[in-house]
């Protein structure tokens, strides 16, 4: 078959690989009819994620059909159109058992990477570096998925494709950190990062009855879309002082929930920022001398924007280490801190029921169908944000 | 970190990015740990069990022989610990039945019962080199506790216990399997480390990760046999090869 391998930085390449096959008792094989790009796809790429080798095939948000099963796999069947939960649960242990699926203890089958960095490994995922488990992704004509059972979901009829694609990973992982910013009626929510997350997050963030949800970022369309799609007011960081414009449309409270949907490489911002252009380049010089994994400009301008007593969702993705943390700011201001890999399968069921009723359509995230062939192209295109890219899905 | 052979599941990654993680984040970790007991000693033997662990990594030469000769003398102690979500007598049942315990220690090949209390055991190491010891129970206090030691003349003297106890909450039984090895010469750890390819450590750990994985989910989770770029250029030089002769 035909796959998207990640051979060095920024090296993708579409390659002929052979299908993939049963390798255990629980596994399913899925042909793949959509796969997405992904903003965290952008951290391995860059080559932000170590324990990634070459020839891994990437991409790990994906919709197809059931047409291989294990034994072991009961409630599937060929021919079953579904998604799968990009992170992998094993459905069995303590943790999946309590519904946090991206902690599952049994389901990354090379734990040491990540127990050493860590203390104790979390799930395998998708198509995600071999501190991860290794697991082939998605962006290619088949894929095995383990512990089918607990990581399948069948797409109901009145949900498209190009809607349910997106319920692999962007809109449980925005709702999830909606879920953990614990909204109550009244409440402002501030979302930094428009993407498809973000975007998710803001939708979902009035779901559970946001006041009013603010998004930031800085390009046009990615705001234009928080605004027309998601409904949010927005702010664009490369013009505006964040913390000045939060502050003054909060009466000077700030937001009372702060999501990150942006991660370890954000930048710090543009020199009409106060000072920030020197913390951009601090934080990229650290990186790039390893000194520090990760650009934490997001979580600091969270720190110093959130409300006292407010809480801090964490949904985009870190790998390692920051720098400078304004723990005395976090522990003055009592903020609570959520975080977390998303724990789809506690979610798929509910959204899908938002979708049907059109409370929620993801499928605007949707911005270029390409061919499978044309995926280092539209990596390209994705990173760099050209042609108003939100999200370009592969169709094997 | 894990190297050597976890059920041939091999981390083939290229030194590079290895060394690459294992300095950033293994250097932290190790800090992590210095700092908050403040013991250099302890951060020695961490360092120690690092490199132990890293040793299949081909991290250069030079840093191994400065780090490990400082764990070349004791006998070696080892202690590996987990929760599983399944009650004591299962698994007391489970570890009791000698046919099961192949699937934990991928090293050993027969277990022999010669009599109540009495066992033949062979394994082998890299290259297939057997190592063969005799075993003797010492104690097994039912769904609790199996301790036993090996018999004079052992390619591997060593004592072990594992032991289980309920966990708090409904969480099921936490699991310790302790072993202590005592080659004569008294390279404890090292001996495990050339016999087997991996620190004793490591050994215990997967140990209790394969019961644990075997027990809650019945397979051991695996990438082993799925495609990649690789095995697609692996087969293109072969087929090259072949061609070229």
């Amino acid at each position: 078959m035909r796959a998207l391998c990640w051979n060095g930085v920024n090296d993708l390449r579409v390659e002929r690989v052979p299908d993939p096959t049963i390798l255990a008792p629980q596994d399913a094989i899925i042909k793949v009819g959509l796969s997405s790009v992904c903003g965290s796809d952008l951290h391995l790429i860059g080559g932000y994620v170590p324990t990634m080798r070459a020839g891994d095939i990437i991409g790990h948000e994906f919709l197809g059909e059931v047409v291989e099963k294990g034994p072991e796999v009961t409630r599937l069947n060929r021919g079953d159109r579904v998604i799968t939960v990009s992170i992998i649960g094993c459905g069995k242990c303590w943790h999946c058992e309590h519904e946090e699926f991206s902690l599952c203890d049994n389901s990354n089958p090379q734990p040491a990477f990540e127990e050493m960095a860590y203390g104790h490994c979390t799930a395998g995922i998708f198509g995600y570096s071999h501190a991860f488990g290794g697991y082939a992704g998605s962006h290619a004509e088949y894929i095995r998925v383990p512990f089918a059972d607990t990581n399948c979901f069948r797409v109901p009829e009145g949900v498209t494709d190009e809607q349910a694609v997106f319920v692999s990973d962007a809109v449980p992982t925005g709702y999830m950190a909606a879920d953990m910013g614990n909204i109550k009626p009244g409440d402002v929510v501030a979302v930094w990062g428009c993407g498809g997350v973000g975007q998710m997050a803001m939708k979902s963030a009035f779901l559970m009855g946001a006041e009013r949800v603010i998004g930031i970022d800085r390009f046009p369309d990615r705001l234009r879309a928080a605004q027309m799609k998601a409904g949010a007011e927005t702010l664009d960081y490369s013009r505006v002082d964040i913390y000045d414009a939060l502050l003054a449309m909060t009466g000077g409270r700030g937001p009372d929930v702060c999501i990150d949907a942006v991660g370890m490489e954000a930048d710090s911002g543009a020199p009409s920022t106060k000072g920030l252009a020197i913390e951009d380049l601090y934080d990229r010089g650290k990186q790039a001398l390893r000194l520090e994994s990760d650009r934490p400009a997001v979580l600091r301008q969270m720190i110093q924007c959130c409300r006292k007593g407010g809480t801090l969702s964490i949904v985009g993705v870190y790998g390692g280490l920051i720098d400078k943390f304004p723990m005395g700011a976090a522990m003055n201001k009592a903020l609570t801190f959520r975080m977390g890999q998303q724990h789809g399968q506690r979610y798929v069921k509910r959204l899908f029921e938002h979708i049907e009723k059109g409370e929620l359509d993801p499928a605007y995230l949707l911005t270029h169908k390409w061919a499978l062939d044309d995926a280092p192209q539209g990596y390209r295109m994705f990173k760099e944000k050209a042609d108003d890219c939100m999200r370009v899905v592969f169709a094997p | 970190m894990t190297r050597g052979r976890d059920g041939g599941r091999r981390l083939e990654g290229s030194a590079g990015t290895l060394e690459r993680w294992a300095a950033i984040l293994g250097g932290t970790a190790l800090g992590f740990a210095g700092a908050r007991r403040g013991s250099w000693t302890l951060a020695a033997l961490g360092g120690g069990l690092f490199l132990a662990g890293a040793a299949g990594v081909p991290l250069s030469s030079p840093l191994r022989q400065v780090a490990l000769p400082a764990m070349r003398r004791e006998p070696t102690t080892t202690q590996a610990n987990v929760t599983i979500a399944v009650p004591a007598n299962k698994l007391f049942r489970h570890w009791r039945n000698v046919r099961h315990l192949a699937a934990l220690f991928p090293h050993l090949d027969a277990v022999e019962i010669l009599s109540d209390t009495e066992s033949r055991w062979k394994a082998h190491g890299p290259g297939g080199v057997p190592v063969v010891w005799n075993s003797r129970l010492d104690k097994v206090r039912e769904n609790e506790l199996i301790t036993w030691h090996t018999l004079e003349g052992a390619d591997l003297p060593h004592r072990g216990t594992v032991l289980f106890r309920p966990a708090p909450g409904g969480r099921g039984t936490e699991v310790s399997l302790t072993l202590a090895y005592h080659p004569p010469g008294g390279a404890g750890g090292d001996a495990v480390s050339r016999l087997f390819g991996a620190a004793p450590e490591q050994q215990a750990r997967e140990a209790l990760r394969r019961l644990k994985r075997i027990m809650e989910v019945g397979e051991l989770p695996t990438i082993e046999g799925q495609p990649s770029g690789r095995a697609e250029r692996g087969r293109v030089t072969a087929k090259l090869r072949e061609v070229t002769g």
